[in-house]
């Protein structure tokens, strides 16, 4: 049962869970390695895009944590708990990314490829939701931005964002407080 | 609406004193939050608001384009410098001038291969323990595996412990005391499923005669 074609993307590890392919990639196995690199770049990019703002530079961003993490793959300690740990990695490296360079934030709102009129309703107006959230995102302040995404989609814990951001947890509480509450008041009329 | 403005409910919390609430896990518990309609349904929104930017990043996953080929190249030939060889386990020679070694991880590769050759065993971890370093030192070695759902777990270990003791008699000179297999996850239930090493379904250990 070995990883078999030119481009494994259909890999016959599919089913295999994290646990076992981080064992592997952890003993030097890079065909597991490349396996969990396909399985949660998709993840890792999208987030990084969110939080940097681009998407060439969330590519970057998300290679860069790829090779870290093989370098630190013997010291994961719940081989299970590698996507959170995969997180955690972009997360920080992206942070370092927006301190060393600011630049402007461009995410592009990526048109539906399906017409609205062909859409049922209860899509066109989860759409709609969803625009108003992501532009919602992006009028709060930069560090309550960061905060929500490190807490809401990359899960770290308060702790963990006070470290990673450099401030005293209660200081993360109070960001996170008033991003939510700005994000809630922008989205009246979509909740 | 502006953004120094605290939103007021009509019962008198602001919106960001219930987002602080939530922030802090809703502790220490405040009744009077606890109990007002008007704070709960809020609650629910702000919670509901945290819940809509998951699925925000689940519609950008979908949406994005997969990354070029060249982009995974990339990060595997960055990787594949980075060898981890670990130990050099010797191994006999009859002219004693010279030294011939494996590496550890070679004979990880090793047992992955003769492992996964098995139909329904993928291999995960390989540990080697003792000082393989010193030839003729007893050393134990165990191999986590993940089985196809529905196989019988020990047959499984058995057809496996015997392989990979024939494997390592064969290509290197450790004296192995005794071939541990832990069967700690299954594949093929349902995609992601994570059943965890917390609780390993079955552990096998054998000294050989």
């Amino acid at each position: 049962m070995a990883p078999t074609g030119e481009d494994g993307a259909d890999s016959p590890w599919e089913d295999v869970s994290d646990g076992t392919l981080v064992g592997r990639a952890a003993d030097g196995d890079v065909a597991a390695f490349e396996t969990l690199v396909r399985r949660h770049a998709p993840m890792m990019r999208a987030f990084a895009a969110r939080m940097l703002g681009s998407v060439s530079a969330a590519d970057d961003v998300v290679q860069d944590s790829f090779l870290i993490a093989w370098r630190q793959l013997p010291t994961l300690h719940d081989p299970a708990a590698v996507k959170a740990w995969l997180m955690k990695i972009t997360s920080r490296q992206a942070l370092s990314c927006l301190r060393g360079r600011p630049f402007d934030r461009a995410v592009p709102e990526r048109e539906c490829a399906v017409p609205p009129e062909l859409q049922p309703e209860s899509v066109v107006i989860r759409n709609a939701q969803l625009r108003a959230l992501a532009a919602a995102l992006e009028a709060v302040s930069e560090d309550q931005r960061q905060c929500w995404l490190l807490r809401e989609v990359a899960g770290l814990s308060y702790e963990q964002i006070a470290e990673e951001l450099r401030i005293r947890p209660s200081a993360v509480r109070g960001k996170l407080a008033r991003a939510r509450a700005s994000i809630y008041a922008r989205m009246e009329g979509w909740r | 609406m502006t953004e120094n403005t605290p939103t007021r409910l009509d019962c008198g919390k602001t919106i960001e004193e219930l987002s602080a609430y939530l922030a802090a896990d809703r502790l220490p518990p405040n009744p009077d939050i606890d109990t007002c309609p008007e704070c709960l349904s809020a609650l629910d929104g702000l919670d509901h608001v945290a819940q809509l930017s998951r699925d925000l990043i689940a519609r950008d996953i979908g949406r994005q384009s997969d990354p070029p080929e060249s982009w995974i190249t990339t990060i595997m030939s960055n990787i594949a410098q980075e060898v981890r060889s670990g130990r050099s386990l010797p191994l006999r020679h009859d002219n004693p001038e010279v030294t011939l070694s494996i590496t550890e991880g070679a004979v990880r590769a090793l047992v992955r291969s003769v492992g996964d050759g098995i139909d329904g065993v993928v291999i995960g971890r390989c540990r080697i323990d003792g000082d393989a370093e010193t030839l003729d030192a007893p050393v134990q070695v165990t191999i986590t595996a993940s089985i196809l759902w529905g196989r019988s777990p020990q047959d499984l270990s058995e057809v496996l412990r015997g392989r990979v003791h024939d494997a390592l008699r064969q290509h290197t000179d450790l004296r192995v005391a005794a071939v541990n297999i832990v069967i700690d996850d299954l594949h093929h239930i349902i995609a992601e499923s994570q059943i965890t090493a917390e609780s390993p379904i079955i552990t096998e250990s054998e000294d050989p005669t």
